[in-house]
């Protein structure tokens, strides 16, 4: 039987064929052999979830763009779809060509979260792609990846060559072009890696050697060669204007997570919450330009045809002309039947007005995101907050005719008591009673609260890197009296999965051993942790013992201040001894001011002309 | 004025669903930029009938939509702009502009031909071999089944036309919105009557959908 006839048969099987079928509007099916450099880009989840994610949108482009290179898609195949490729042993392929994983020059990881590590891993073996850096030849592709998680690399040191720390969309054609000379010249792979080495923002864990100290922290990451640099410096796009952004997403036919038009109106953050680790490496922040974004909309409209935009960054409302943008775009948008949706909405953003015109097009549920239940919880947090800037939105919502909305918080945070779980409980209650207070003929029907409590997961590069996770028998206790607290009419109360926030906490901050752990977990069957269906938490802990290593060394022991932490060679912008100077005000329940309202010296000032809100001189 | 129009669901995207095919043509539409209508309310939708759901798993050649338009436009036009919207396993071969006074297609749909592909050569063979015989019994029994109930039925009334060719199937089937002789039911038929047990891997194109002239001919919906 020939390769399609096997993949029909298997697709005639498989739950959601779609999934794995391919062909959709605006992929690109570039001729192979007209390329010269072919660049495997693998998200390890499933296709919905990877469909949704921009930063895919944007490398997919920005490659395929060039004459001489194609990128190509690969996802996390379900189950069902993995038994039946092993049965009639099909490798993974991509979707466009259906080339195996293997047949690629580069294989390119996106790291969005811990919990899809071990799908890298099993997207690799179903590849063909031998696990390890070290046991790959001269014939194998180079396997890297970037992302979020690519900060605190060590996890994946094993299994990936080289990492791209940072904004991708300039250091991804520097890598893809040195990959691309080693094809053409023919010399190794070991001299390719030290090439990439070179390139800032690159760093290939191969050439750095970890000592431990007696008690299992790590006493030192160091170079072991000449061309690789003793930190490496995460890589930062200073102007989005003219940073490549596609004019055409790919549109799936079935409905994925996030299913419309994303415009990133600006990337990073200057609130400085002390939790967020996106808020931190994603510093500073910038902006695209009204006309940029009005033109990109436009053309991403009439080559998507989408029905909605949505704004996207971590914090929209922070965009200087919000109401300006929205306008012109609503303006724009309504003979083609688009609504605007804002989703990461912040509370403290003067956006009555900008509510308003949202509304003329479609009403949906509106979230906010207190994050805790206090006054002083927030502000060990720096979430510059407050209970009347919440329930004011709240109101003016309500006013606007919606009836649902959403609130999320985290649980676990350090120093936090019953009285601040209790104080989520009160914050429900004080949103029914907005809802309430406004007249009956004015407001809509069918109050909806939900509250979301996740677990809190300390990460690298934030204030908390430092803290312990709380136990698991601590976080089921805090969720069983939420559950009492919260048992309130109208608020539909979700809580998360306390294991896996215990594991994402061990990926969090680990440091290379926790790749033994990895492969060992993988090798039992561990795969696709982030679905509940999937998540086997009993196999992990095995692994765990059978590498001879204690998940609480990892989530939950504090770190004291001279510890090398595992990503200490990462530069991320911010310095250690910024985030420690947080980390001891939220001690004291002291906030930080906005950087827009003055530098608080975090780090990137350091860097000439990166940040607009730097200031040489302050602390 | 509506636009009859007449596309293809390719054999790549032939898992993709009646429902996602159907957004998929109204993005299209979208992209293209033609004045199509939209309903009125609260979430407007494109103004946009299909002749008829083609089965997930199933291929179709000459698949109809029935699109309202707010402005004129020619059907070159039409067909012009729709194929630089449409994915290439979508594309579009005919467009028949018609006023707002023409029948509904569905109304009208009497019937369907399919092209059935059997994947393995014996099954086939079996398969073509016991037509003839079995369209020579009074009645063809195949199992029908309907969101509430599985029953047995005569299907011998609902086919037009059936012939087979090498491992090609070729059915002329009943389709109406009161009845249809589903193609699977037509192979389980034609299994039954060959003794063939077990799965039969069977690639489903539907080639045209049919409509019924005044001389009682059937003819490709889209001329009616």
């Amino acid at each position: 039987m020939d390769l399609n006839d096997k993949i029909e048969k298997v697709l005639e099987k498989v739950q959601k064929a779609p999934r794995y079928t391919g062909g959709e509007m605006n992929t690109e099916v570039k001729g192979w052999d007209e390329c010269s450099l072919h660049f495997g880009f693998c998200f390890p989840d499933t296709y919905e979830v990877g469909m949704s994610h921009l930063g895919m949108k944007i490398l997919y482009g920005l490659i395929n763009r060039e004459s001489w290179s194609l990128c190509e898609r690969f996802f996390m195949p379900w189950t069902d779809m993995i038994a039946l490729m092993e049965e009639e042993k099909l490798p993974l392929l991509s979707m466009e060509s259906r080339h195996p994983l293997n047949e690629f020059d580069v294989i390119g990881f996106t790291l969005q979260y811990e919990m899809s590590f071990s799908n890298i891993l099993a997207m690799l073996k179903m590849g063909g792609v031998p696990l390890e850096s070290r046991e790959r030849g001269e014939k194998d592709p180079i396997v890297v990846a970037g992302g979020p998680c690519a900060f605190n690399p060590e996890p994946l040191a094993y299994f990936i060559d080289a990492f791209m720390i940072g904004d991708g969309e300039d250091v991804m054609t520097e890598l893809n072009r040195v990959i691309l000379e080693r094809k053409e010249k023919g010399y190794s792979r070991e001299k390719c890696l030290k090439e990439l080495a070179k390139l800032e923002g690159v760093y290939v864990p191969s050439l750095y050697d970890v000592q431990y100290n007696e008690d299992g922290t790590v006493a030192s990451v160091t170079p072991n060669c000449a061309e690789a640099k003793a930190t490496v410096r995460k890589r930062v796009v200073t102007d989005l204007n003219n940073t490549y952004y596609p004019e055409e997403f790919p549109v799936p036919y079935t409905e994925v997570v996030f299913d419309r038009i994303m415009l990133e109106i600006m990337r990073g953050c200057t609130r400085g919450c002390r939790f967020c680790q996106a808020g931190m490496l994603y510093r500073p922040v910038r902006e695209r330009s009204m006309e940029k974004l009005i033109d990109l909309a436009e053309k991403l409209q009439a080559s998507t045809g989408y029905e909605e935009i949505s704004l996207s960054s971590l914090s929209s409302g922070d965009y200087s002309c919000l109401p300006e943008l929205i306008r012109e775009l609503m303006k724009r948008m309504k003979d083609k039947r688009v609504s605007i949706s804002l989703p990461s909405l912040r509370l403290d953003s003067v956006l009555k007005e900008s509510l308003e015109e949202t509304q003329q097009v479609r009403k949906t549920s509106l979230t906010f995101a207190p994050e805790a239940g206090t006054q002083r919880m927030r502000d060990v947090i720096n979430k510059g907050v407050t209970e009347e800037d919440l329930l004011g939105k709240v109101r003016d919502a309500f006013e606007g005719g919606w009836s649902s909305i959403k609130l999320y918080f985290m649980s676990g945070l350090p120093t936090e008591t019953t009285e601040d779980l209790d104080g989520i409980a009160d914050l429900a209650r004080k949103v029914i009673a907005e809802y309430f207070n406004v007249p009956k003929t004015q407001r809509a029907k069918g109050l909806r609260v939900t509250v979301s409590v996740s677990v809190f997961v300390p990460k690298s590069f934030t204030p908390f890197q430092w803290a312990a996770q709380d136990t698991l028998e601590k976080i089921i206790a805090k969720q069983e009296h939420l559950k009492q607290v919260l048992n309130i009419k109208g608020v539909t109360f979700h809580w998360h999965e306390p294991f896996v926030s215990f594991l994402e906490a061990c990926f969090a901050r680990g440091d290379r051993r926790m790749g033994n752990v990895l492969k060992r977990a993988f090798e039992k069957g561990c795969l696709l942790d982030g679905w509940n269906e999937t998540f086997r938490y009993d196999l992990w802990m095995e692994a765990f013992r059978e590498c001879g290593l204690d998940p609480a060394f990892y989530a939950h022991r504090e770190r004291s201040k001279d510890e090398v932490l595992p990503w200490d060679h990462i530069d991320s912008g911010i310095t250690k001894q910024f985030l420690w100077h947080e980390k001891e005000k939220s001690e004291r329940a002291e906030t930080t001011k906005d950087c827009r309202k003055g530098c608080n010296g975090c780090g990137l000032q350091r860097w000439k002309g990166v940040c607009s809100y730097a200031n040489a001189r302050s602390v | 004025m509506r636009m009859l129009a007449v596309f293809e669901k390719g054999e790549r995207i032939r898992h993709i669903g009646h429902l996602d095919i159907q957004r998929s043509v109204q993005r299209g539409l979208r992209r293209s930029g033609l004045p199509v209508a939209y309903s009125n309310g609260f979430n407007p939708h494109i103004l946009i009938t299909f002749a008829s759901a083609l089965s997930t798993g199933a291929c179709g050649k000459r698949e109809i939509m029935d699109v309202t338009m707010a402005e004129d436009v020619s059907e070159e036009e039409f067909l012009t702009r729709m194929n630089q919207a449409m994915p290439p396993e979508m594309q579009l071969s005919e467009a028949r502009a018609v006023d707002q006074k023409h029948p509904a297609l569905m109304a009208s749909l009497r019937a369907a031909e399919y092209d059935l592909l059997i994947r393995e050569k014996d099954t086939a063979d079996k398969l073509v071999g016991a037509i003839s015989a079995m369209m020579e019994k009074d009645a063809v029994l195949a199992t029908r089944k309907t969101k509430t109930a599985v029953r047995e039925c005569d299907i011998k009334p609902l086919i037009y036309e059936l012939k087979g060719e090498g491992q090609h199937i070729y059915a002329t089937l009943v389709l109406t919105e009161k009845e249809a002789c589903k193609p699977g039911m037509l192979i389980e038929a034609l299994a039954k009557e060959a003794g063939i047990e077990g799965e039969i891997r069977v690639l489903i194109t539907r080639t045209g959908l049919l409509g019924m002239d005044e001389n009682g001919n059937l003819v490709p919906l889209e001329t009616l």
